[in-house]
């Protein structure tokens, strides 16, 4: 099967899948209506209020007319707007989705090279090294993101008074107005990325180091780094970028918490605060829009692990 | 003949043992699990104050009458601190006993339907777990809001793709050996071949895998608790303990600090002793 093809069919699956979650997630949020009403219309509205509240946001309808409905808007690009300030949620998915995906992008940047190195190091090494930093990144990634930002707040923000310890942001402005601002949340979604990718990289290093062909060249001689660059990095490169990709995946759900934890204005933080005033429409045009990053997510790595000739179907 | 008869049930569990006698047993690890658990499922009924009542200035120092200082609202710490891993503890065992059911559920019963039904069975539950998981749990939050279990389902429904998988190729496994083909050629209906050769022989796995989900259910339910998620109001909750008193910790570190530190033990000791046992399980298995 061709690149393009295969890239076709891959592109054409996510694009169901996103229909399919997207229908998940209208059909989880809009199944209590009720409470979408007493968001707005206040706890003791009367009857009247709640109906007229009702027939206004088109609660009143079939979930399965709204969800159509809620479609056809999607595709042309309108998400509807948010009950709460009547903000449209395209709107805050332009201003805050770029925040996160630079908070995204630096802590990749930080976690892939320095994953790389402790993950050939300790994979091809083994012994006690190995023990030491497989068991600690056992320990950081079984500890909650929030627990890590909030001691690294106390000691760094508080204790030592080193940085800031919320993002404050200037209004209009964007984050890299203030680097400073950037250093803690980074630093907390990288060493969660770097307990997750350092665990997954170990093994697919391990599995490459365990070869023949790696073995036929230990035993010709072929040592250390070059051992390392020429023969186990090209064959670990498939599930390294699988590894990659899964921590690209993990570090979405871990930003909604450090954006939270800091008050970066991210998408995270949109998403927590409009679960927390049960803004039903952001929540869903927010949840859908990140599923589909996700997608994307997955689908670029897909075809990396292709280009750079991973069997498919690795990792069952 | 006899060999292939014998299921591999037997010979693992004798090989586990032996390996368990080799290595040191994980006792730091049990006694922080055991410790942490007996502190958060019976700490309510010791916990000297009212966790939810207002008794003194907010964010005072230790002193004789509370042991570990006042919170953000002048609750008494120790109190918290002893009431509020119940709940974190409770849902995620409830979550992880949904997702280990749920997965085991569909993993046997996409390896026993013909190939193409299970594959497509899996496909499906991998549209799942697509989404992160706390994005899951957002989601249901929004649509269920306060309720514990949607919290439970959350937890469940975004841990289960993970076991479904790993368990259908458990199950796989067992059905292409010879004694399940043997029985079938005997004549056991495929529901006896289920109760007798497949369920008892996929239940080391079972066991492993699940153990691994109540490390990402603990996860889970914690940071949920962190993001005012759940069943709400003042009870306490180490996690929203910690998002509650961050704000206060150059006036007082107690508050913080000591539902942080319990989080970080309680993750830390199931964490470990789950790795320990894959290791084991993997290990006599192979």
């Amino acid at each position: 099967m061709s690149l393009i093809a295969f890239a076709g069919r891959r592109l054409v699956g996510a694009a169901v899948l996103l229909v399919v979650l997207s229908a998940v997630v209208f059909a989880t949020t809009a199944v209590l209506p009720g409470d979408a009403v007493s968001a707005v219309a206040g706890v003791d509205a009367s009857a009247a209020q709640r109906a007229e509240v009702r027939a206004e946001l088109g609660l009143d309808r079939p979930a399965a007319e709204r969800y159509a409905h809620w479609v056809e808007d999607a595709v042309r690009g309108d998400l509807g707007h948010g009950f709460v300030g009547d903000r449209p949620v395209t709107d805050v998915l332009a201003t805050r989705l770029p925040n996160s995906l630079l908070l995204a992008g630096l802590t990749l940047a930080v976690t892939a090279p320095l994953a790389a190195l402790l993950g050939l190091w300790t994979g091809l090494r083994g012994g006690g090294a190995d023990r030491f930093v497989s068991t600690a990144a056992q320990i950081l990634a079984a500890v909650p993101e929030f627990v890590v930002a909030a001691l690294l707040v106390a000691v760094l923000a508080v204790w030592l008074e080193l940085l800031p310890r919320v993002s404050v942001i200037p209004l209009g402005g964007t984050p890299l107005d203030v680097p400073h601002a950037l250093i803690l949340p980074v630093l907390t979604l990288s060493a969660v990325g770097l307990a997750v990718a350092t665990r997954l990289l170990r093994v697919s290093v391990a599995d490459a180091a365990a070869t023949p062909y790696c073995e036929a060249a230990r035993l010709n001689g072929v040592r250390g780094i070059r051992l390392a660059v020429r023969h186990i990095l090209p064959n670990a490169a498939g599930p390294a970028v699988h590894a990659l990709t899964l921590t690209t995946g993990a570090l979405v759900g871990s930003a909604v918490v450090v954006e939270n934890v800091f008050d970066y204005p991210g998408i995270g933080r949109e998403l927590q605060l409009a679960v927390a005033a049960r803004d039903i429409p952001m929540v869903q045009g927010i949840a859908t829009v990140l599923a589909g990053v996700m997608l994307v997510v997955l689908l670029t790595g897909d075809i990396c692990a292709r280009l750079l000739g991973a069997r498919e179907g690795h990792g069952r | 003949m006899t060999t292939v008869l014998t299921p591999p049930g037997k010979r693992s569990r004798a090989a586990r043992t032996g390996v368990l006698r080799r290595r040191r047993p994980p006792l730091l690890t049990g006694a922080g699990t055991l410790l942490v658990l007996l502190l958060a499922l019976l700490g309510p009924l010791v916990a000297p104050h009212s966790p939810t009542a207002q008794l003194a200035a907010p964010f005072q120092q230790p002193d004789g009458r509370f042991l570990l200082g006042t919170d953000v609202l002048g609750r008494d710490v120790l109190s918290r601190v002893l009431g509020g891993g119940r709940t974190i503890v409770l849902t995620a065992l409830a979550g992880t006993a949904a997702a280990g059911a749920v997965g085991t559920a569909v993993g046997v019963l996409a390896a026993m339907v013909s190939r193409r039904l299970g594959d497509l069975l899996l496909r499906c539950v991998d549209a799942l777990a697509v989404l992160p998981a706390l994005l899951v749990v957002l989601v249901l939050a929004a649509g269920f809001p306060g309720s514990a279990t949607a919290l439970v389902a959350a937890v469940a429904l975004a841990t289960a793709p993970f076991s479904a998988r790993v368990l259908r190729a458990a199950a796989d496994t067992v059905l292409s050996s010879g004694y399940v083909e043997a029985a079938l050629a005997r004549g056991d209906t495929r529901l006896a071949v289920l109760r007798h050769d497949v369920l008892p022989n996929i239940a080391g796995p079972a066991l492993m895998d699940t153990a691994l989900r109540l490390v990402a259910s603990l996860h889970l339910t914690a940071t949920a608790g962190f993001l005012g998620l759940g069943p709400g109001g003042a009870t306490p909750d180490w996690g929203r303990m910690v998002s509650e008193n961050v704000p206060g910790t150059t006036l007082a570190a107690t508050p913080f600090l000591a539902p942080a530190l319990l989080l970080v033990l309680l993750s830390v000791c199931v964490g470990l002793l789950a790795g320990r046992l894959a290791d084991t399980v993997g290990r006599g298995a192979a």
